[in-house]
């Protein structure tokens, strides 16, 4: 990635008319935001359309930002309040199942890690049933959970791209690690790993 | 057994790598003597293991994310469609509106005339700002440019993927790519003899004659 030029610079440019400034930043984060996305939605298309949206707001909206904060942050905001929206909407609507089953699994574990097939298979449902369990945190819980342990962002951006004090962020990481411990516990206690 | 007065907070923040770093320490000290935040803390270590690990095999395929541009130009395109339909359709919901007062009032064709000249002066088209036009502008340019790199994108993989790996069957389907971006270019005529030459088995001497030709 050619940081040589920062983010905030690429905006500027934008904004006086450099249109090949906004397909800089759109290569910059399409990737992040798509497998942030992916992680909380956990369903390729859902989470495309959504990267889609992402950009697309962050293009009409970009004429008027104002650098209070970075880049990155702001455009995590984006994707964060979309994907709230899409729990909030899924919420409502019961019929819902969890879908791991859109991720095509043989793609999520290597292959040739394990030459026992049935040892791949277990090793499949694990990981399975530790991303649905991430799928029962709050959207809150898991937008601080994700944000914080897989985006790289310091509480302080958290706090920033969810619009909440520090404290508050805290709070929802920490009730979001208990619930993990609560959820996930059986694993290691059935000695299943 | 008596539970540590500790909170849990502390051991989570201590896995997570939060604590601060003047309490980082005298929390290790603690650790050596209190079983109940040991235990605590190699619980909250272990939810950690698991969850990036799972979260680790979550990966976007390069190929989801080769459309994401034109995708978003696309959108862009729509809503600029979406909001000049919208406009014209405003438009003549209050020409209709203001036709409606002007039958009741009883016609005059001073109000007809004057009704023709605010239209006139008022172009419907007009109060748009010039920004919008432009986007839409850019935004068709971008969506072009991107198709063109996509078909090109995909002739070169297409070859790379039968010539390193051999693969008849993710060439084949570059090929098709390539042709379904390239519609109504004479790009399709260059996808239809490699598809053709795959199947005869002669790709790789097509291959070469296409690179001598740029
Ligand atoms: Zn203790």
């Amino acid at each position: 990635m050619d940081k040589l030029i920062d983010d905030e610079m690429l905006v500027a440019q934008f904004q006086s008319g450099r249109q090949n400034a906004f397909d800089e930043l759109m290569k910059r984060y399409k990737s992040k935001i798509f497998s942030y996305l992916l992680r909380s939605v956990r369903n390729y298309e859902d989470a495309e359309d959504i990267t889609i949206e992402v950009f697309f707001k962050a293009y009409r909206a970009l004429e008027n930002w104002q650098p209070k904060a970075k880049f990155s942050t702001w455009l995590y905001k984006i994707a964060s309040n979309l994907a709230i929206d899409y729990h909030r909407t899924k919420a409502r609507h019961p019929v819902y199942a969890l879908e791991d089953t859109e991720i095509p699994e043989a793609n999520l574990v290597a292959s040739d890690l394990y030459s026992d097939p049935e040892k791949q298979l277990e090793e499949q449902e694990r990981g399975r049933i530790i991303r649905e369990a991430v799928d029962q945190l709050s959207p809150k819980q898991k937008a601080v959970f994700m944000l914080s342990r897989y985006e790289g962002l310091q509480l302080k951006e958290v706090a920033e791209t969810l619009d909440m004090a520090e404290g508050t962020v805290k709070i929802h990481l920490h009730r979001a690690v208990k619930r993990l411990q609560t959820l996930l516990r059986p694993l290691w206690e059935n000695n299943e790993i | 057994m008596p539970k540590c007065i500790k909170s849990e907070g502390q051991a989570i923040d201590y896995v997570y790598k939060l604590l601060p770093p003047a309490e980082e320490e005298p929390f290790e000290e603690h650790l050596k003597n209190c079983p109940d935040c040991t235990e605590a803390v190699q619980s909250f270590d272990t939810v950690l293991q698991l969850t990036d690990k799972a979260q680790a095999e979550v990966t976007v395929p390069e190929l989801a994310l080769q459309d994401i541009e034109m995708n978003v130009y696309k959108r862009l395109a729509a809503t600029h469609k979406q909001t000049l339909f919208s406009r014209v359709r405003a438009y003549f919901a209050n020409f209709g509106s203001v036709f409606r007062w002007q039958k009741t009032a009883a016609a005059s064709t001073a109000v007809l005339a004057l009704i023709t000249i605010a239209i006139l002066m008022s172009n419907p088209f007009q109060p748009e700002p010039r920004l919008q036009l432009t986007e839409a502008q850019s935004a068709y340019a971008r969506i072009e440019q991107y198709r063109q790199q996509d078909i090109q994108r995909n002739l070169e993989e297409a070859l790379i993927t039968h010539h390193l790996r051999n693969d008849a069957w993710e060439t084949e389907s570059r090929l098709h790519r390539m042709k379904e971006q390239a519609h109504g270019t004479t790009w399709t005529k260059v996808a239809d003899d490699h598809l053709q030459n795959l199947q005869s088995g002669t790709l790789n001497r097509t291959q070469q004659n296409s690179k001598s030709r740029n």
